[in-house]
């Protein structure tokens, strides 16, 4: 009786191991495309490009910025290095953005955010990871926080066609609200509507 | 937050809703007033260090007392004092009580000096449109609620607590218009239009915001103006101001109860007892 209790608790115990390696291991074959990691902060080299400074080429962005008199999104042009990888030139982009503008603009993001890294999945869902200044420095209030995520969200899908949402994680996480107001916890699909009209 | 806890969050309100069930006396309908913030939740912060919390609050309690006073609805609010509320809770609140209506009151910040006053309804994302078609078979199709097991439909309301408000959005979007057309004209002292408490009229908008989500009812968030703008800022801590948004709140808040045919306010200045 006391055996067959015994051989009773290890079959579960054989089960439940399995089940875990099960449970682990499902994933596996879910292809997440990763960042290398990025050599300096700029990610503007490309260590496999022909040895030619001169000739690099780029591409033409549009970087979306605050129009201070209404809070709508209005873009400025940036020369981003080209690459085949979306990754890196989607890196060039939210670099240039967080560097903030140029002209008569305001910043949409808090000037001391840095980048973390960028991930595509298959389904062309672009997760970024922004450090925590992104939350903890922002100015808070609806108007702000619209700004931000859709100078993101907007900017990558308008530069970038293969992108179709973008999933915004701070400090390598999932937040329930960027600053009190907007949700995080789910990706978002582009929302034209808070650009400014030409 | 997790799946676990998101599960054990739609039983715990599940439950309380059930509890809360047998506490509302009956006819007495519920509206749902939230002031955005509190505690160490201070909101925006003003030039001049007004903050957003205090602002939302006074104009909240000059809402439900004009409610109060004039409709046979019962007002809760989300906080009635300073201190912190989970944006969960505030959304509990209103389905707890069966609300009729969720009204968020908050102050809008902006990384320059924007201006205006904007009213929002929540926004959908591909997943709470899936939702939205699950809730609609639910509150359409008795026989799926006789056939199912108790488990299912316990499985069935914690996806809906979720993201509640995808059922809603319509009766939403109404309510916000009927507020935002308010707004920009609510400028009046005694009755007086006044040009010095005017606002500029940034119209209504969606967008995904956490404390909407979950709301069961039509729900929507009301930025009166901006703190963030020293201007604004002095307008906002002004009683006539805060007051004169309120009124405009009401009105709006009457023609979408009357537009959807709800029980229209009572005539008597008191509160009227329940039919």
């Amino acid at each position: 009786m006391k055996s067959e209790k015994t051989w009773l608790v290890a079959a579960l115990v054989i089960i439940l191991a399995v089940l875990v390696v099960v449970f682990f291991q499902s994933g596996a074959r879910e292809v997440i495309r990763k960042s290398p990691p990025r050599t300096d902060a700029a990610s503007a080299g490309e260590p496999g490009a022909p040895p030619d400074p001169d000739a690099k080429p780029t591409r033409k962005v549009s970087v979306f910025f605050v129009r201070p008199a209404d809070g709508l999104l209005s873009p400025e042009e940036r020369e981003i290095p080209a690459s085949d990888s979306l990754i890196q030139e989607t890196e060039a982009f939210l670099a240039e953005l967080i560097k903030g503008p140029a002209g008569d603009l305001a910043p949409a993001l808090p000037a001391e955010t840095k980048l973390g890294r960028v991930y595509v999945t298959k389904d062309g869902t672009v997760y970024v990871d922004f450090s925590r200044e992104l939350a903890e420095k922002h100015p808070s209030g609806t108007a702000a926080e619209i700004s931000t995520v859709y100078a993101v969200v907007d900017g990558l899908a308008y530069n970038f066609k293969a992108v179709k949402k973008v999933f915004i994680l701070v400090d390598g996480e999932e937040r329930e609200t960027l600053a009190g107001h907007i949700a995080l916890d789910r990706p978002f699909s582009p929302d034209y509507s808070f650009l400014a009209k030409k | 937050m997790t799946n676990a806890q998101r599960a054990l969050l739609g039983l715990a309100l599940v439950a309380s809703l059930a509890a809360a069930a047998l506490a509302v006396p009956a006819d007495q309908k519920t509206i749902v007033i939230d002031p955005g913030h509190g505690g160490l939740d201070v909101g925006a912060r003003g030039k001049f260090g007004n903050l957003e919390k205090t602002v939302d609050l006074a104009i909240s309690l000059k809402l439900k007392a004009l409610i109060e006073q004039n409709m046979a609805y019962r007002v809760l609010l989300t906080r009635d004092k300073d201190i912190d509320a989970s944006l969960e809770n505030r959304a509990a609140l209103a389905n707890n009580n069966d609300a009729v209506v969720f009204i968020s009151i908050h102050a809008n910040g902006s990384f320059r000096t924007a201006t205006g006053a904007e009213t929002f309804y929540t926004s959908l994302t591909d997943m709470d449109e899936q939702t939205r078609k699950l809730a609609y078979l639910e509150n359409n199709s008795s026989q799926l609620e006789t056939r199912t097991a108790d488990d299912a439909k316990d499985a069935v309301k914690m996806i809906l607590w979720d993201m509640a408000q995808a059922a809603f959005i319509k009766q939403s979007a109404r309510l916000a218009e009927a507020i935002q057309r308010e707004l920009p004209a609510l400028l009046t002292i005694e009755g007086r239009p006044s040009r010095s408490l005017a606002v500029e009229n940034r119209g209504v908008k969606q967008a995904r915001f956490k404390v909407l989500t979950g709301v069961a009812c039509p729900a929507v968030l009301v930025e009166v103006a901006f703190m963030s703008n020293p201007e604004e800022e002095q307008k906002l801590i002004d009683e006539a101001f805060q007051m004169s948004v309120a009124q405009a709140i009401y009105r709006g808040l009457v023609g979408y109860l009357q537009a959807v045919g709800a029980k229209p306010p009572a005539p008597a200045p008191v509160p009227a007892p329940a039919p």
